[in-house]
């Protein structure tokens, strides 16, 4: 019995000591301030295909050098863009199998049609059978990514350079924006 | 000997896991809580009665991946690398658990017959979530560096329930050698989420055939969040305290019910030798009550928003490409609330165990008790497994049990699980005359430093136990 007493108490306080006065050691939980997530995401922008047709004025049936559209990106308004955007890369890149350069600008516009942005590049001449392909880089960095969190608009415009040869051919344009964010 | 030292080994072989593991009450049949765990214990008292609220508390927590100190470990301050490091090195079927249970009510007696009855109410709360890694990557890295790499969303799986069990239990002794028991439980559903067989797949692809740079896929989207308890805690903009009544309603059969029935038996092979085995929570539970499912389903591809040039449509207004875009989406990827009604089904459970006794005991003779500890000492393996969305997990467990005296008890355990392959248990069991204190704790090299713990279970409780001289 006398040994039964001598084990018990150890044995308890063994016990009792490891669960209360267990303890979290070698941590710093005030790191849980400095947790962000920083995704990097590719997002396909605009897409399109255009022919000597699309130059062509579909009130008047006269040839015109120059082409536009806006689109809208709604999306650049929503609150993960607006408080978490850190850089933006945009990608453009034009194959063009017309025998003539285009001028090309982009334009980042803000709700009440103000430029925010604005880049603008040639595009290189090609030909029918060897398409040549013009890529273009634009990157926003942090200290200027309000630019692109005020604008809601892109609009493209594509200017033909006349020359002596057809215009008969194709100008592809492809683009894509790496969104880097903090959250 | 030389078959159970064979069976022994096989067990150890199985590289196992653990989530509700009980381990240390298991086949500790002085305590009345070993009928929880085996409705067919051989329990050696004639009655008992739990301290209302104080007969049992356990808590559980485990993570099978990850611990604190791989994430706030003081001497890397580059939290964030820790961070994505951790979710690159985690499974999807790596596994976070919670489990919580308070007995409220807990007794029982024996019969003129020598059958055992039990009964008792307790609150029982089970989380379980696999890591969701191919979300988790895309939300901590996006697309950019897994080009052509699906993001599977089958990884998003958890469940989660509160509720109360209503229970009763009886022991009966067949014969010397076998002890079976069944115990029927009464659910009590307070809250119930489950979102398991999630399916699709999001995909980025850099096909040189497509038109852009890239083509997005979001390919048999399948996604199904069942909730019940929860809509009306969310949206009803209750008190406090109406929200207190409210759940204590759902707790006395106010809310979602279910049925569950718990098997066991106990077979002695020799005086000193046993098996026994359990069946716990073979249940289903009706979630009709406060219903609300979130589903998220559909297919859908695109390269991009698709200028026409010019931009007016025919009617002279701009072509309103991003509102056409969007409501492509929408028709493609339902996002849908609705309210139907689901079941569920309770975790199951079993125990096996294989127990060797030795040091022979001398203890009054009682025809009518089923069980009588003729040894100091037992030795046993114990096999202990739980039903989850995806797999069984298991807990391979060998423990040590000394009875010192009448008054007190210890059992130290060995158990290998997903969370540790060093996890030793304690639990010890002292009575001063009727009343008796139990604790019991897991992986006690953890509580050194729980930062580094990748599991801890605490277990105690108190109650009158009797025996008849």
């Amino acid at each position: 019995m006398s040994f039964v007493k001598l084990l018990k108490t150890p044995i308890l306080l063994l016990l009792f000591c490891a669960v209360m006065l267990s303890c979290v050691k070698g941590v710093d939980l005030d790191q849980t301030e400095e947790i962000a997530l920083t995704p990097d995401l590719q997002v396909s922008l605009l897409v399109f295909d255009v022919t000597s047709v699309d130059f062509i004025d579909k009130d008047t049936g006269e040839f015109t050098a120059i082409i536009r559209d806006t689109v809208r990106l709604e999306f650049l308004d929503d609150s993960y863009i607006q408080d978490d955007l850190s850089t933006v890369e945009f990608s453009f890149r034009y194959t063009n199998s017309f025998p003539q350069s285009f001028r090309n600008k982009i334009s980042f516009l803000s709700e009440n049609d103000r430029v925010q942005h604005f880049l603008q590049f040639d595009i290189a001449q090609g030909e029918k059978v060897n398409p040549v392909v013009t890529d273009w880089v634009e990157f926003i960095e942090n200290e200027r990514i309000d630019v692109i969190k005020r604008s809601i608009q892109m609009v493209v415009e594509i200017e033909v350079i006349p020359n002596e040869n057809p215009f008969e051919g194709e100008l592809k344009f492809e683009s894509k924006g790496l969104f880097s964010f903090e959250f | 000997m030389r078959p159970y030292f064979s069976f022994a080994i096989i067990l150890f072989g199985i590289l196992i896991s653990q989530a509700q593991n009980k381990q240390l009450l298991y086949n500790v049949n002085g305590l009345p809580q070993s009928l929880l765990n085996n409705p067919g214990a051989n329990v050696n008292f004639d009655g008992h009665i739990g301290v209302p609220l104080f007969s049992k508390f356990h808590i559980s927590t485990g993570s099978s991946g990850v611990n604190l100190f791989d994430i706030f470990d003081e001497t890397n301050v580059d939290v964030n690398k820790k961070v994505s490091a951790a979710i690159r090195r985690l499974t999807r079927n790596d596994y976070f658990t919670l489990h919580q249970q308070l007995e409220i009510l807990s007794f029982g007696w024996r019969l003129n017959n020598g059958q055992y009855l039990s009964a008792g109410v307790y609150q029982e709360m089970d989380m379980f979530a696999y890591f969701p890694k191919d979300p988790a990557l895309l939300v901590n890295e996006g697309n950019n560096a897994y080009l052509n790499v699906p993001f599977d969303f089958s990884d998003v799986s958890f469940t989660g329930e509160i509720m109360t069990v209503y229970h009763l239990g009886i022991n009966k002794r067949i014969s010397n050698k076998l002890t079976v028991g069944a115990r029927g439980k009464l659910y009590s559903g307070i809250f119930n989420v489950a979102s398991t067989n999630n399916s699709g797949r999001f995909i980025t692809r850099d096909d040189p055939n497509s038109p852009n740079f890239y083509r997005h896929y979001a390919e048999n989207i399948d996604i199904r969040v069942n909730t019940s308890g929860y809509a009306s805690l969310n949206n009803s903009g209750m008190t406090v305290q109406e929200s207190t009544a409210d759940l204590l309603k759902r707790s006395f059969f106010g809310g979602n019910i279910g049925a569950g029935i718990d098997l066991g038996a106990t077979y002695n092979l020799a005086d000193n030798l046993r098996i026994t085995g359990s069946v716990l929570d073979i249940g289903i539970m009706f979630q009709q009550h406060d219903v609300e499912n979130y589903l998220y389903y559909g297919d859908y591809e695109t390269d991009g928003i698709e200028p026409l040039f010019p931009d007016v449509a025919p009617n002279d207004n701009t072509i309103p490409y991003w509102d056409l875009f969007e409501d492509e989406v929408d028709k493609n990827l339902k996002d849908e609330t609705v309210n139907e009604n689901y079941t569920t089904w309770r975790p199951v459970k079993f125990n096996a165990a294989l127990e060797f006794g030795f040091e022979e005991m001398v203890e009054i003779c009682d025809y009518r008790r089923t069980y009588k500890r003729r040894n100091y000492n037992l030795i046993g393996v114990h096999l202990f497994g739980v039903k989850r969305p995806r797999t069984m997990n298991y807990a391979l467990t060998t423990y040590y049990d000394r009875k010192f005296s009448n008054n007190f008890r210890a059992k130290i355990s060995y158990t290998v699980d997903d969370f540790s392959y060093y996890n030793i248990g304690l639990l010890v069991s002292t009575k001063i005359k009727k009343f008796n204190f139990y604790i019991a704790a897991d992986n006690l090299a953890g509580y050194f430093n729980l930062a580094k713990s990748q599991s801890a279970s605490l277990q105690l409780g108190m109650q009158f136990i009797f025996k008849k001289q």
